[in-house]
């Protein structure tokens, strides 16, 4: 017979008026190679059908079952229940707007962002669709492509400090989003223009290099090389504005 | 209550980047001061008259009674540069201390000690200067005095303080700046944590010369 898990969820349901928030306690046995994605779809069918979280692929690539385990944010379907004690808790990520229990609107909040950083390629270029697809060099392809890897969890947002503290800051999915497209030779968007966008307190300079983004990015993005490149980028580009004058 | 009744959108600007970099170039002056200031107080472990040697040396050219005051300013300018990003209001320092409490991580705790240590530091740090700028010169056997005094307490409090948010200022600031990168986290996290227990023995030994210096 394997463990039995003592499960502390929250339960709250914004939308019910009756509903209030509280924990509420699920016990489940463990069973082999249980993820906390089969385990929560378990106790729905098994025990609580009113049971609120997201799923969607079950393999760490959607992000949609980020949620905040025992203390930290992360993804239920990677999470196996073996690497974790018999005392589970699970809250919804904070920061997002709740839709009810585990689950949370990350898609408005990266909606919004997408905006704010102007996240498309901009270019003078002409499109000629009859034309071939410039080349790219190899290196700077995959050095992109390590950065577009974001599933857009919001796990690095609810582990934020400053996040917490200031709903206007970006987070680290933002800046390594515009970081993206600093290292893109088709945006042709000068630093100065990156610098309005994230040369604040609002983009990389509220960032209190607290590392907690990089310390639960379910998929190991490189966070906190983007964050420390985008700060010196960032303030050389304020400082040569300063001395051009 | 954020209502948008304006039509004026805010223009981009410069000045928190320039603020930025003063936090972090006052804080890097004031880590440097400090390892100075605690390898030449520590003088008087190896002898009295070696501090009060260094100790002649910085007031004949003035060092202290002017650089005194400028640090004292570098402290306070520091001081409310990084206090932008210091939660005042009770409603911000709950929403951080709650933070802290649910991530278990180690870096997001040191920034809340980092915070409480700045407001220690802050006062007493002042005090500190006080007292020793208005009784110049300084000696080894004033300082003695002072810490036979009752003062001892005073230091055994405001070292550890110094000492823990210096190590992770300087830590704090290779994070930030892109120094510190994710392949070597491991060793910047070890030398943090080697400085401070250094400076912390070599704070402590000075500390013990001091008390029994007679």
């Amino acid at each position: 017979m394997g463990r039995l898990l003592q499960f502390e969820i929250f339960r709250y349901n914004p939308e019910d008026k009756d509903s209030t928030p509280h924990m509420q306690a699920f016990v489940l046995e463990e069973t082999t190679n249980m993820t906390l994605f089969i385990a929560l779809n378990r106790l729905r069918e098994e025990q609580d059908p009113g049971l609120i979280f997201d799923f969607c692929c079950r393999a760490g690539i959607c992000g949609a079952c980020a949620m905040v385990i025992n203390g930290r944010p992360g993804l239920a379907c990677q999470t196996k229940t073996k690497e974790l004690p018999e005392a589970i808790t699970l809250l919804p990520l904070p920061v997002f707007k709740l839709i009810g229990d585990l689950s949370v609107d990350t898609g408005v909040w990266f909606r919004e962002m997408y905006q704010k950083t102007e996240s498309w390629i901009h270019t003078a270029k002409e499109f000629d669709p009859a034309k071939e697809e410039e080349r790219m060099d190899n290196a700077v392809a995959e050095e992109i492509y390590e950065l577009e890897r974001c599933i857009e969890c919001g796990c690095c947002i609810a582990a934020c400090g400053t996040a917490r503290m200031r709903d206007d800051f970006l987070g680290a999915a933002a800046l390594n989003r515009i970081a993206r497209f600093v290292i893109d030779p088709r945006d042709q968007r000068t630093d100065k223009q990156y610098f309005d966008i994230i040369g604040n307190d609002y983009g990389i300079f509220g960032c209190m290099g607290l590392l907690a983004c990089e310390d639960v990015c379910p998929k190991k993005l490189p966070l906190q090389n983007q964050l420390g490149f985008l700060r010196r980028k960032m303030g050389i580009t304020a400082l040569k504005q300063l001395f051009r004058k | 209550m954020s209502v948008d009744a304006t039509m004026h959108v805010v223009r981009p600007g410069r000045r928190d980047a320039y603020l930025d970099w003063l936090q972090m170039l006052t804080g890097a002056g004031l880590v440097l001061f400090m390892w100075c200031h605690m390898l030449l107080v520590s003088s008087v472990v190896l002898s009295p008259r070696i501090m009060d040697a260094i100790a002649w040396f910085f007031e004949a050219t003035y060092l202290a009674q002017v650089g005194g005051p400028i640090i004292f300013l570098t402290m306070i300018t520091h001081f409310v540069l990084a206090a932008r990003k210091i939660p005042f209001r009770a409603e911000g320092q709950k929403t951080i201390w709650k933070h802290a409490r649910m991530m278990h991580h180690t870096d997001t705790w040191l920034w809340v000690v980092q915070a409480v240590t700045a407001m220690i530091v802050l006062i007493m740090g002042s005090v500190h200067l006080f007292v020793v700028l208005t009784d110049l010169p300084i000696t080894a056997a004033k300082s003695a005095a002072r810490v036979q005094a009752g003062w001892g307490w005073f230091y055994l409090v405001l070292l550890p303080c110094i000492e823990v948010h210096v190590s992770v200022g300087f830590y704090r600031i290779g994070v930030k700046w892109g120094f510190i990168r994710t392949e070597n986290r491991p060793q910047a996290k070890k030398a943090e944590n080697i400085m401070f227990a250094v400076f912390m023995g070599i704070g402590l030994i000075t500390l013990l010369r001091f008390a029994f210096l007679g």
